[in-house]
């Protein structure tokens, strides 16, 4: 009995249009990507931010000093780091300060008294700049009450917190 | 690829076995690359860039806060509100010197709305959270305010009135504190 056999050996489908969409999506991706600063790149924690209705204002990316009060991931510890984005205004402020190697990083773990000098200075350096407090929303309020009247107490009565949109 | 199967063709000088043609016929008329290696990159940096994309960038809320004064500012009890947030997140509001009471999240809106409307551009909102509660509530309640504010503003436009919003964070004092805890 005569079978038909049906050999297909190696079909060709044309990629072309998806290798097309898939460069489009790459080249999209890649120009909107934005990497992390360095002083994200060495935090060890991680902050969720709290949750708040979708804002138009979004956290302006210069003349802005970060108050972030993160937990440590490691040990759970809470902890208030500051972030000058400024790179001349933060040699400024690290300049006249008497700082350790250990405290002149972008990002610096520091406590209230420091915290307060740190303002001042900012304040000094640049008048202009302003205040976003980045916290964790897991964190007793208290911490964030101490920011608060550190920077009522350098004048700075007009800040921000920095929330995520709930979905 | 189309040019996939190149591997499988046999070379052309034998194909044409031992004959060798003097003539040299150079004909090229559409030729193909293997592209096999490019879009693997291509897939692999699209996959790795589509990961690492974080699309919701962060977005501030504005807090004002007033001066450092010394002396105390008399408030008219009957016209002030005052919102608590307990150590455990609770929420508990009250009117004057009133006990505070119990009030769920989710009807503080209508109730700043109604409070807000009752008294017109009179109404202090005083808002007092407990250094223990955490900080997700205390923006949740900023939030809720700010939204009620939006429709404050648009009812008053409407009898003719312009919104003066009269707010301000408050310590929480130990008696309170104590109170708060038997509710």
């Amino acid at each position: 009995m005569p079978k038909i056999k049906k050999k297909r050996l190696g079909f060709v489908i044309d990629m072309t249009p998806m290798v097309d969409v898939t460069f489009l999506l790459l080249t999209f991706f890649m120009f909107t990507a934005k990497f992390k600063t360095e002083a994200e790149a060495e935090q060890k924690f991680v902050i969720k931010r709290p949750y708040a209705s979708a804002d138009t204002s979004k956290l302006p990316d210069k003349d802005i000093a970060i108050i972030k009060v993160g937990i440590d991931t490691l040990t759970g510890d809470t902890s208030y780091y500051y972030t000058i984005v400024n790179e001349i205004q933060r040699r400024q402020v690290y300049e006249s300060m008497n700082l350790t190697s250990e405290q002149r990083k972008p990002q610096v773990k520091i406590g209230l008294d420091l915290l307060d000098q740190l303002i001042m200075q900012t304040r000094i350096t640049g008048p202009r700049t302003r205040f976003a407090i980045d916290a964790d929303r897991r964190v007793r309020y208290k911490w964030i009450e101490d920011a608060i009247d550190v920077l009522r107490k350098n004048n700075a009565t007009a800040f921000n917190f920095v929330t995520e949109k709930r979905q | 690829m189309a040019g996939g199967g190149g591997g499988l063709e046999l070379p052309e000088r034998q194909r044409r076995g031992k004959k060798f043609s003097k003539r040299k016929k150079k004909k090229r008329i559409g030729f193909r690359i293997d592209m096999t290696p490019m879009v693997d990159i291509v897939f692999l940096l699209l996959t790795f860039f589509m990961y690492t994309t974080t699309m919701v960038t962060p977005q501030v809320m504005e807090i004002s806060v007033p001066k450092e004064v010394e002396e105390n500012v008399e408030v008219n009890q009957a016209n002030l509100l005052t919102l608590y947030v307990r150590g455990d997140g609770k929420l508990f509001f009250s009117m004057g010197s009133d006990d505070p009471q119990p009030i769920e999240y989710s009807q503080l809106r209508a109730k700043a709305v109604e409070l807000n409307l009752l008294r017109k551009n009179k109404l202090i909102t005083a808002f007092k959270p407990s250094p223990d509660a955490p900080y997700g509530a205390i923006v949740q309640v900023l939030d809720i305010l700010n939204q009620a504010e939006a429709e404050i503003v648009r009812q008053l436009q409407a009898e003719g009135l312009k919104r003066e919003r009269k707010f301000a964070f408050v310590k929480l004092s130990p008696e309170e504190v104590d109170k708060l805890k038997g509710l």
